[in-house]
């Protein structure tokens, strides 16, 4: 197949030529690729962010269940499952979520102890620079920055009063505040020590919430994995490769879901496509019977056709996906970027990071410009086999 | 089941691709049925206007199907990383009984609708149309085929299963494996390897003596000895590792997707040789250039199989 330039130039030309309605069109065309694409990049970054994020989350994580669902574990286990071969360390968290009735807001509150090792890094420098012990004397904690600005909101400028599991109120003094450099895992966070978690929600001093190991070689995670289960039956043992997979399925459903409805307005796209090429005002007419009866064939008609929906459906790309580009990444998309943060009132503010990689522009490739071209071939099929002398007439 | 973007993208262009090719069928049987070139009257005419509207359409399918391909291959590469156990399309594709058949399928499309366009253009040059219905003939089986392969993908991607453990392509593609692969590995390497070289040399010394029955059946022998050797020898040079013998990791990024070069010069080497072969055997007036070029790209395609052990050699001084 040859390419024949005279072919396009005719094609701008007619282009040019019809310009109220070829402007109509690659407008629609350009919205409908810039609102498809801004969702894919949106659910791309923050699908970046979260992986992230996961690195630095533990390598595994053991929860007892009881009935089904999560309850605390006993801190006796934790001897047990270093004696495992290939684990490296097994820390006993506590932590949970505090309801502030006021704003209607969930806490994070995190019981930190000096003397334990800490699994997350920015924790370990905390450690290093505050003294939890003198923080157990004061009653005291460290707040993340969309907490403390909640808590002046509510008038707690240095102190809050928690109510406790028994309803009597405990005041603990705010210490200082944290700063981190992924927001999306330390907004919300409380830090005080264990003691005094353990004291705000109730629990027994013989049980943790969680506990979480680390294993020196990566590649026995999932062998460790199996033989916790072997020796508590009761547990559940969730993995990092675990979380990974389960992210990756959040993002495909939540981006397949709104994929599912833009089919829809596709085809509709469809249909006007079809309607527009199909109506044909007499001057066109006219001009196809110039052609025809100058010796072009319908072939040629019909690759004139193409050519004006190719160029129509690039342009049409390419300006989408530079506005979504622009309103996602320098506005930070306003709106859409809702859809996929969940809705909370602590809702961390962050910075879409930058990904742009081949297979998104593939796949939207595939889903806008393929749907246009199939549009026209019937309709420019009809109109490349009119006879000269009956449209001239 | 479940639905990425990338699988709505694909069954989207399948629902595209069987709205028109059904449109196509029926036409094409009107005019396997009624064609007639001696005759003047209304349905002749309309049945010529209609064949050019039957070749847009497969036109059309066909320049969709090749990126479409590798946006698939692409696809089951990122679909490993949720399978238990996959690590590259190999693991997702044999997670399913068919997921072979599916591939087979697909390339036998991508070389008839291929030909069927070569077929097309050899025969608008023609005055008589002798052609017609004969490509029409071939269009109502590539149909069926089509048909075969979109019900084969769509039934592909609904059972696909996240929770299920499925083997990674370390496993299939060995000898101790019971895949459908495993016979291939019953073949010593050194005999394949030779093999691959002489029907390669064949295939240079046929495009210089210019005869096409042997140069179509030597290009069939040439595809299916190329890719066992590069399962069998080739790969392990690529990966420099004696036991990874997958046909798709060397899609990934890790190998600087060596493998869509290899697999596209390969396909167009071979497709060249094939269907201009057969067309000239239909028409005495087809031009032969199809000879270089096929010989061009198998070539390029030997010469990068080849320089991989060669580098190896050259770099640690001994053989895998």
């Amino acid at each position: 197949m040859k390419i024949n330039h005279y072919l396009i130039g005719f094609a701008i030309s007619s282009l040019f030529r019809r310009d109220a309605k070829s402007f109509f069109i690659i407008f629609i065309f350009t919205s409908l690729i810039f609102l498809l694409s801004s969702i894919l990049f949106i659910s791309n970054s923050i699908k970046e962010e979260l992986f992230i994020t996961l690195d630095s989350l533990p390598q595994i994580t053991v929860q007892k269940l009881q009935a089904g669902r999560h309850a605390n574990i006993e801190i006796s286990r934790v001897d047990k499952l270093l004696k495992l071969n290939g684990v490296q360390s097994a820390i006993p968290r506590v932590w949970g979520y505090y309801y502030f009735e006021n704003a209607g807001v969930n806490f994070s509150i995190v019981g930190i102890d000096s003397f334990d090792k800490q699994y997350k890094k920015n924790f370990e420098e905390l450690v290093e620079n505050i003294d939890f012990d003198e923080l157990e004397k004061n009653d005291s904690m460290i707040v993340g920055e969309g907490v403390k600005e909640i808590l002046s909101q509510n008038y707690y400028k240095d102190f809050f009063n928690f109510v406790k599991a028994d309803g009597e109120l405990k005041k603990i003094k705010i210490s200082s505040v944290f700063k981190s450099s992924t927001v999306l895992e330390s907004n919300d966070i409380i830090l005080m020590p264990k003691n005094l978690v353990l004291d705000i929600f109730g629990m027994s001093k013989l049980k943790v919430t969680d506990i979480v190991l680390e294993v020196a070689n990566p590649q026995e995670i999932p062998t460790i994995s199996q033989k916790i289960k072997n020796l508590f039956p009761d547990t559940r043992v969730i993995t990092n490769s675990d979380l990974r997979v389960s992210y990756q399925n959040i993002f495909d459903y939540k981006s397949g879901m709104f994929l599912a409805l833009f089919v829809v307005s596709a085809f509709t796209f469809f249909m006007i496509i079809y309607d527009k090429a199909s109506g044909l005002s007499s001057e066109e007419k006219r001009e196809i019977g110039v052609l025809k009866a100058l010796g072009w064939k319908i072939d040629d008609i019909i690759k004139i056709k193409f050519y004006e929906a190719f160029i129509v459906s690039f342009i049409s790309f390419l300006l989408g996906i530079i506005v979504a580009l622009f309103f996602v990444y320098i506005l930070q998309a306003p709106l859409l970027r809702d859809i996929f943060m969940g809705y909370s009132r602590l809702k961390p503010a962050f910075e879409l990071p930058f990904i742009l990689d081949l297979q998104t522009i593939f796949l939207l490739f595939f889903l806008t410009i393929p749907i246009y071209i199939a549009a026209i071939i019937i309709p420019s099929w009809r109109v490349a086999i009119m006879n000269a002398d009956e449209v001239m007439r | 089941m479940f639905l990425t973007p990338e699988i709505i993208a694909i069954y989207t262009l399948n629902i595209i691709f069987l709205f028109f090719s059904i449109f196509a069928f029926i036409i094409s049987i009107n005019i396997v049925m009624h064609w007639n070139v001696n005759r003047t009257d209304e349905r002749q005419y309309g049945l010529e206007k209609k064949s050019i509207l039957v070749a847009t359409i497969i036109k059309f399918i066909f320049i969709l199907k090749l990126p479409l391909f590798i946006f698939f291959v692409f696809t089951a590469n990122k679909i490993s990383g949720v399978i238990t156990g996959a690590m590259c399309a190999a693991g997702v594709v044999n997670s399913i009984s068919f997921g072979l058949w599916l591939f087979v399928f697909k390339i036998l499309n991508l070389f008839i609708f291929g030909f069927w366009i070569a077929l097309h253009n050899m025969d608008t040059k023609d005055e008589q149309l002798s052609l017609t219905k004969l490509k029409f003939s071939i269009f109502i089986v590539a149909f069926m085929l089509l048909v075969i392969e979109i019900i084969y993908e769509i039934s592909f991607f609904s059972s696909l299963n996240i929770d299920k453990i499925v083997s990674c392509c370390g496993t299939l593609f060995s000898v101790a494996s019971s895949s459908s692969f495993s016979f291939i590995f019953n073949i010593p390497s050194s005999i394949a390897i030779g093999f691959f070289y002489l029907i390669f040399s064949l295939l240079v010394v046929f495009s210089f003596l210019k005869n096409e029955p042997l140069f179509l059946v030597i290009n069939i022998i040439f595809f299916i000895t190329a890719l066992i050797s590069l399962i069998l020898f080739f790969g392990t040079y690529i990966y420099e590792l004696p036991t990874h013998h997958c046909p798709y990791c060397f899609l990934q990024q890790e190998y600087y997707y060596v493998g869509y070069l290899l697999y596209i010069t390969l396909f167009i080497g071979t497709f060249s040789g094939i269907s201009g072969s057969i067309l000239s055997m239909l028409n005495r007036k087809n031009r032969k250039d199809f000879y270089k070029k096929s010989l061009l790209f198998n070539s390029i395609y030997v010469a990068i199989v080849t320089a991989y052990p060669i580098v190896y050699y050259i770099k640690n001084g001994v053989w895998l």
